[in-house]
C-alpha cells in the first residue's frame, strides 16, 4: 500500500530526529539546526516533514513532549528521548550499519 | 484502541489540539525570526524570510493535525457526506439495498427482542440466578402441600422457601362489573424469597398465612391501575373476591413476574385445608432460595436425603416419590429456548442471504464507479482511504437499513406477541430495549462490514490501464466469479431453510391431523363459576341454564361438565372391584371428567359400546361411569368392562358401576402421545346435593351450534344473566380456538420459519435474477456474435440457462449437506415425520430448482432476443 521508498525515507528522517534527541531535550527549531549541524551542514530538514514526523514518533512513544522555555526565555515544546526511542534508534543505526556495509561490499566488489 | 481514544478525545478537544500545533508552530517561527536578526536582518526581513523557509503553513499544520489523531473523524464525516450524495444520487439502488437490508435486519431484531424478552432478561428482582423451583415431577408441575410443611422451615436445605399455586381465579364484584381474575395462592415468605419489595403497603406476616386469619390480598401493578386508578389509598381497605372480603395489604412493583399473571396475590394458609392430602393434587410449587454458596445439586442432594426420609414416613403416598431442583429460569422458558434458537439461526441465516444480495448490487454499481476510482488511485489516493469509503457507504446504507428495520421489528414483535398470548412465557413484554438495540446497531455495522468489504477489495484493486483502456471488461472475471460464488452461497442457504421450514410445515400438517377423539367444529365453551353453599339451588341453576340455552335458535345440544380436553382436568388414582388391589402408591390415575348426559353428543365423543348417561341417572338410582377406550384396555384386556364396578378409593365407596365405553379423546396436547391417561366420567346429575358446592368452582358450559358458534356468545350471556345477574362468565371460547391455542407455538415456529424462507427464496431468486441479467448484460457483443455466425437461438437459451442452473445446483448440493447437518437440531420440534424426510428433502430440491431456473430464464429469454447489429454496435 505504501511506496516502499517513501518508507525508506521516513525511517530516514525519524532516525535522524531520535539522533539529534539523543543528546538531550530540544524543540522543533533545535531539532532542524542540531540535524544541520550534526551533518555538517549537509542536511536541512523542512519543517513540513519535521512537524508530522515528530508527533507521529511522539504517538509510538519514542519522544516526550513538555513546555518549557528556551535560553533566550521563549515559551517552546521540547522533545525528550524515551526508553523505547533510545531502544529504536539503536536498532536503526546497526541496520543502516548493515546497509552500508554491504553497500560499501557490493561498490568493492565492481 | 489506545488511538481510537486519542481521536475521540482529539475530536473532542479539536481546538485544544489545533492551539497548541499553532503555538508550538509559532514558537518556531519566532526562534528563527530571531536566529536571522541575529545574522543582522531587519525584523520585517527576518520575519519574512522565516515565514519563507516554512513554506506552506496551513498545509503542515493539516498535516501535523492529522498525524495528531484529529483527521479520522474529520474523514470519517467527509465520507459519510459524500457516501449520502451517491446514496441520493443512484435512488433506485437505494431503495432496493435498503429495503433488503431493512427487511433482514428488522426481522433479526423482531426475533432477538423476543429472544431478550424471553430468554436474556433478567428477572427483575435481585439474584435471579440463586432462586430455584422445586416439584416432586419431572416436569416441573406440582408438590404435594403436606410434604413441603414437612421440609419448608429446613434451613439446611435453602435458605428460603415459599409454596405457590398460579391460575387460580377469584370473582371480583362489588365495584362496577363483575370480573373474573387470575390468582396466585402463596406462603408468607414468598415476597422475601423472592426479595421484592412492594410498591406500596406491606407484606403478608406469618400470622396472616394460616387458615382463620382476616382474608389479606396483594394486589398486581395492572390491576391497581386499571380498577383502582393506582390510587395509593387501596392500601387497608377491603375488596370482595369470590364473596369474601379481603383487606389490601399491599401493590406488587410494576415490573415483577412470576409464572402466569395474576391480579391478586393471596396466603394460601386460608385455604389450607384444601391441601391437607398427601396426594399430588391439588398440589403447589415450591420457590427456594439457595443457600449462600449452595449449588442446586447440594440442594438436589440434600432433599433427595429429606425425601428417602419421607418416603419411608408415608410409603401410600410419597412411593418412588422425589423432589427436582431446577434453576428458575430454566423452569419457566427451558422449554422455548430450543425454538427460539431455531428461529433466530434461521432469521440470522436470511440476513446472511441478504448481504449475497446488497454485495452483488455493490458489486454491480462498483464496475459503473470503476474509472472514477482508478483515476483517484493514480492521482495519488491511498487504496485503504478507498476502501474505507466504499466501506463507510455500505455501512451507511446497513444502517438506514437498520432504522427501518427496527421499525418493522417494533410491529413485528407487538404483531407475534398478539398471535400468542400467553403460550410463550415472558413474551408479552417483548419490545425493542436497549439491548435490542445495540444488537441492532452490531448486527448492521456487521453487516454493512460483510457485504461491503467484497466489493470495496475488488474495486481498490482496479489498475488505472485496465479501467480506462478496457471499459467494463477489465476484471470481470474475477468480479463474476465472486457474483458466482454469491449465488452459490444464497441458494445454499436458502435450500437449508427451505427444508427447516418444510419438515414444520409437514409436522404440523400431522399434528392437525391426529384425531382428537372429539369433533372441535361449530362447538363454544365457556366457563361459570357458582359460589353458592347451597348444592339445590346449584343444581337448579344449571338444569335451568341447559334448558334455556337449548332453546336458543342455532343450539342443537348442550352440555356442562367438570374437566375439558386440552384445558385442564382432575386426574386422581382409581380401583376396580375384583381385581388385585396395587400396592400403596402404585394405583394407575386417570382423568376424571364430571359431565352431564349431553357431553359426548355435544362434544361428538363417539360411543364404542354399552351407553351413555341418561336423565334417568340421579342421585338416587345407582351410581353409574362411562370409561373411555384406553382404561378399557389396559384394565381389562380379556374381558367385558361392562357391569364391572369402579371406584376412586381403595375401600371402594362409593363405587361406580360401568356402563359404557367411549373414544379416547387427547386431554393435554396432540402432538406429545406420551402424556396420556386413561380416562373415565361421572355423571354431574348424580352429585348429591350437598356435595355440588365444591365440584362447581368452574363449570364448562358447552354448546354445539348450527350456526357460527361466537354469534350466540351474547345470548348465552344473557341467558345466564338473567338467571343470575352477579354470575361471572369467562374463557368464552369456541373448541376450535382451544385446540388451535394448543398448538400455538408450533403454528408459530412454522410460520415464521416459512416466512424467513419464503422471505430467503425470494431474494435467492433475486440473486440469481441479477447475477444471470449482468452476465448477458456483458456478453450481448458476444451472444451477437454468435447469432451472427448462425447459433441457434436455442443453443444461446440452454447456454445461458446453463450457466445459471450449474450455480443453483452446485448451491442446490451444499445446501443439501447443510440441511442434513443442521436439521437434526430441530428434532424436537417435528412431528410424525424424520430429521432427514427424503419427501421434503426432494420436494424442497425441486421447488428450489423450479424457481432457478425460471430466474435463469428470463435473462436467458432476453438474451436470444440480442439483435446482432446491435450488438455488434454495443459501445
Amino acid at each position: 500500500m505504501t511506496d516502499p521508498k517513501a518508507d525508506l525515507l521516513q525511517g530516514t528522517l525519524d532516525m535522524l530526529i531520535l539522533k539529534a534527541l539523543s543528546l538531550g531535550p530540544l524543540h522543533g527549531y533545535g531539532i532542524i539546526q542540531r540535524i544541520r549541524r550534526m551533518s555538517d551542514e549537509m542536511m536541512h530538514v523542512e519543517q513540513g516533514a519535521l512537524y508530522p514526523a515528530l508527533y507521529r514518533i511522539e504517538q509510538k512513544k519514542w519522544v516526550k513532549s513538555k513546555w518549557g522555555h528556551n535560553e533566550t526565555g521563549r515559551r517552546a515544546k521540547f522533545y525528550r528521548l524515551t526508553k523505547t526511542g533510545e531502544q529504536q534508534l539503536k536498532e536503526e543505526e546497526a541496520s543502516w550499519d548493515r546497509l552500508a556495509l554491504v553497500v560499501a561490499k557490493m561498490r568493492e566488489a565492481t | 484502541m489506545k488511538t481510537l481514544l486519542d481521536r475521540i478525545r482529539a475530536l473532542i478537544r479539536r481546538d485544544s489540539v489545533l492551539h497548541d500545533i499553532d503555538d508550538e508552530l509559532r514558537s518556531h517561527l519566532e526562534m528563527e525570526a530571531e536566529a536571522n536578526r541575529k545574522l543582522g536582518m531587519s525584523d520585517e526581513d527576518a520575519d519574512r524570510a522565516a515565514r519563507k523557509s516554512f513554506g506552506n503553513l496551513g498545509s503542515i499544520k493539516d498535516r501535523a493535525y492529522e498525524v495528531r489523531g484529529g483527521g479520522f473523524m474529520e474523514m470519517l464525516l467527509q465520507d459519510v457526506r459524500y457516501s449520502t450524495r451517491l446514496l441520493l444520487k443512484h435512488p433506485g439502488f437505494t431503495v432496493v439495498a435498503v429495503a433488503t437490508l431493512a427487511i433482514g435486519i428488522g426481522a433479526n431484531t423482531a426475533i432477538f427482542s423476543i429472544v431478550n424478552a424471553v430468554l436474556l432478561r433478567p428477572f427483575s428482582f435481585p439474584q435471579p440466578d440463586r432462586i430455584v423451583i422445586v416439584s416432586e415431577d419431572a416436569a416441573g408441575t406440582v408438590v404435594s402441600y403436606p410434604n413441603f410443611a414437612d421440609w419448608k422451615d429446613d434451613r439446611s436445605l435453602f435458605a428460603s422457601t415459599s409454596a405457590v399455586r398460579s391460575d387460580e381465579s377469584y370473582n371480583f364484584t362489588g365495584g362496577g362489573e363483575p370480573e373474573r381474575l387470575q390468582g396466585r395462592l402463596v406462603s408468607a415468605g414468598f415476597l422475601s424469597t423472592l426479595k421484592v419489595s412492594l410498591a406500596l403497603g406491606h407484606d403478608f406476616t406469618a400470622d396472616d398465612d394460616r387458615p382463620g386469619a382476616a382474608p389479606k390480598v396483594l394486589l398486581s401493578h395492572v390491576f391497581w391501575n386499571r380498577r383502582f386508578n393506582a390510587d395509593p389509598a387501596i392500601v387497608s381497605r377491603p375488596i370482595t373476591l369470590n364473596d369474601q372480603s379481603y383487606t389490601v395489604a399491599g401493590v406488587l412493583p410494576r415490573d415483577f413476574e412470576f409464572g402466569p399473571e395474576a391480579d391478586v396475590t393471596i396466603p394460601i394458609g386460608l385455604s389450607a385445608d384444601r391441601f391437607k392430602a398427601r396426594g399430588s393434587d391439588p398440589g403447589i410449587l415450591v420457590v427456594a432460595r439457595l443457600l449462600p454458596n449452595a449449588t442446586e445439586q447440594q440442594a438436589q442432594v440434600a432433599l433427595n436425603v429429606v425425601y428417602a426420609r419421607l418416603e419411608h414416613e408415608y410409603p401410600s403416598n410419597n412411593t418412588g416419590r422425589r423432589a427436582y431442583v431446577t434453576p428458575m429460569h430454566e423452569h419457566f422458558v427451558g422449554s422455548v429456548r430450543q425454538p427460539l434458537l431455531i428461529l433466530l439461526g434461521s432469521v440470522g441465516l436470511v440476513l446472511l442471504i441478504a448481504c449475497a444480495n446488497v454485495a452483488n448490487l455493490l458489486l454491480v454499481r462498483g464496475s459503473t464507479r470503476k474509472r472514477e476510482i482508478s483515476v483517484r488511485v493514480a492521482l495519488g489516493a491511498n487504496r485503504w482511504r478507498i476502501v474505507r469509503e466504499l466501506l463507510t457507504g455500505s455501512v451507511l446504507l446497513a444502517l438506514i437499513g437498520a432504522a427501518l428495520g427496527v421499525l418493522l421489528a417494533h410491529w413485528g414483535t407487538a404483531f407475534i406477541a398478539l398471535q400468542l398470548p400467553g403460550s410463550i412465557p415472558r413474551l408479552a413484554e417483548a419490545n425493542v430495549d436497549l439491548r435490542v438495540l445495540l444488537f441492532t446497531l452490531g448486527a448492521s455495522v456487521f453487516t454493512g462490514l460483510l457485504f461491503g468489504l467484497a466489493p470495496a477489495l475488488q474495486a481498490s484493486r482496479l489498475s488505472l490501464t485496465d479501467a480506462l483502456k478496457d471499459g467494463d471488461r477489465g476484471t470481470a472475471g474475477s468480479r463474476q466469479h465472486l457474483r458466482s460464488a454469491f449465488v452459490v452461497c444464497e441458494v445454499a442457504l436458502t435450500l437449508t431453510l427451505l427444508v427447516g421450514a418444510g419438515l414444520l410445515i409437514q409436522s404440523f400438517r400431522r399434528v392437525m391431523q391426529v384425531d382428537p377423539g372429539f369433533k372441535s367444529d361449530n362447538l363454544l365453551t365457556m366457563q361459570v363459576s357458582v359460589n353458592n353453599p347451597d348444592g339445590n339451588q346449584i343444581d337448579s341453576f344449571f338444569k335451568q341454564l341447559q334448558e334455556n340455552v337449548r332453546r336458543l335458535s342455532g343450539v342443537k345440544s348442550v352440555a356442562v361438565s367438570n374437566g375439558l380436553p386440552l384445558v385442564g382436568v382432575n386426574h386422581p388414582t382409581y380401583f376396580i372391584e375384583g381385581k388385585p388391589l396395587p400396592k400403596n402408591g402404585a394405583a394407575p390415575f386417570a382423568n376424571r371428567y364430571t359431565v352431564s348426559p349431553g357431553y359426548f353428543q355435544t362434544m361428538g365423543i363417539e360411543l364404542v359400546k354399552g351407553r351413555v348417561f341418561t336423565l334417568q341417572d340421579t342421585p338416587r338410582t345407582p351410581l353409574v361411569a362411562v370409561i373411555d377406550e384406553a382404561l378399557a384396555k389396559r384394565t381389562f384386556p380379556n374381558e367385558d368392562p361392562i357391569g364391572k364396578r369402579l371406584s376412586q378409593s381403595r375401600n371402594f365407596s362409593p363405587v361406580y358401576e360401568i356402563v359404557g365405553i367411549v373414544r379416547h379423546v387427547e386431554q393435554y396436547n396432540l402432538d406429545n402421545p406420551t402424556v396420556r391417561l386413561p380416562q373415565f366420567y361421572l355423571s354431574i346429575n348424580q352429585i348429591s346435593p350437598d356435595r355440588l358446592p365444591g365440584s362447581t368452582q368452574r363449570i364448562n358450559l358447552l354448546l354445539r351450534t348450527e350456526v357460527e358458534p361466537t354469534s350466540l356468545t351474547s345470548a348465552v350471556r344473557a341467558q345466564i344473566a338473567a338467571l343470575n345477574k352477579d354470575q361471572a362468565v369467562f374463557n368464552v371460547r369456541t373448541m376450535d380456538e382451544i385446540v388451535s391455542r394448543s398448538v400455538a407455538p408450533r403454528r408459530f415456529s412454522m410460520m415464521l420459519l416459512t416466512v424467513f424462507a419464503v422471505a430467503a427464496l425470494l431474494l435467492a431468486s433475486i440473486g440469481i435474477y441479477g447475477t444471470m441479467s449482468y452476465a448477458v448484460a456483458q456478453r450481448t457483443r458476444e451472444i451477437g456474435l454468435r447469432i451472427t455466425l448462425g447459433a441457434q437461438r436455442r443453443n444461446v437459451l440452454k447456454m445461458v440457462i446453463g450457466e445459471g442452473m450449474k450455480l443453483a445446483l452446485i448451491g442446490v448440493a451444499l445446501g443439501q449437506i447443510a440441511s442434513f447437518a443442521l436439521t437434526p437440531t430441530m428434532n424436537h420440534l417435528l412431528f410424525g415425520i424424520t430429521t432427514t424426510d427424503p419427501l421434503t428433502f426432494l420436494g424442497i430440491t425441486l421447488l428450489l430448482s423450479a424457481v432457478a431456473l425460471f430466474a435463469c430464464w428470463i435473462p436467458a429469454r432476453r438474451a436470444t432476443k440480442v439483435a446482432p447489429l446491435v450488438a455488434l454496435r454495443y459501445e
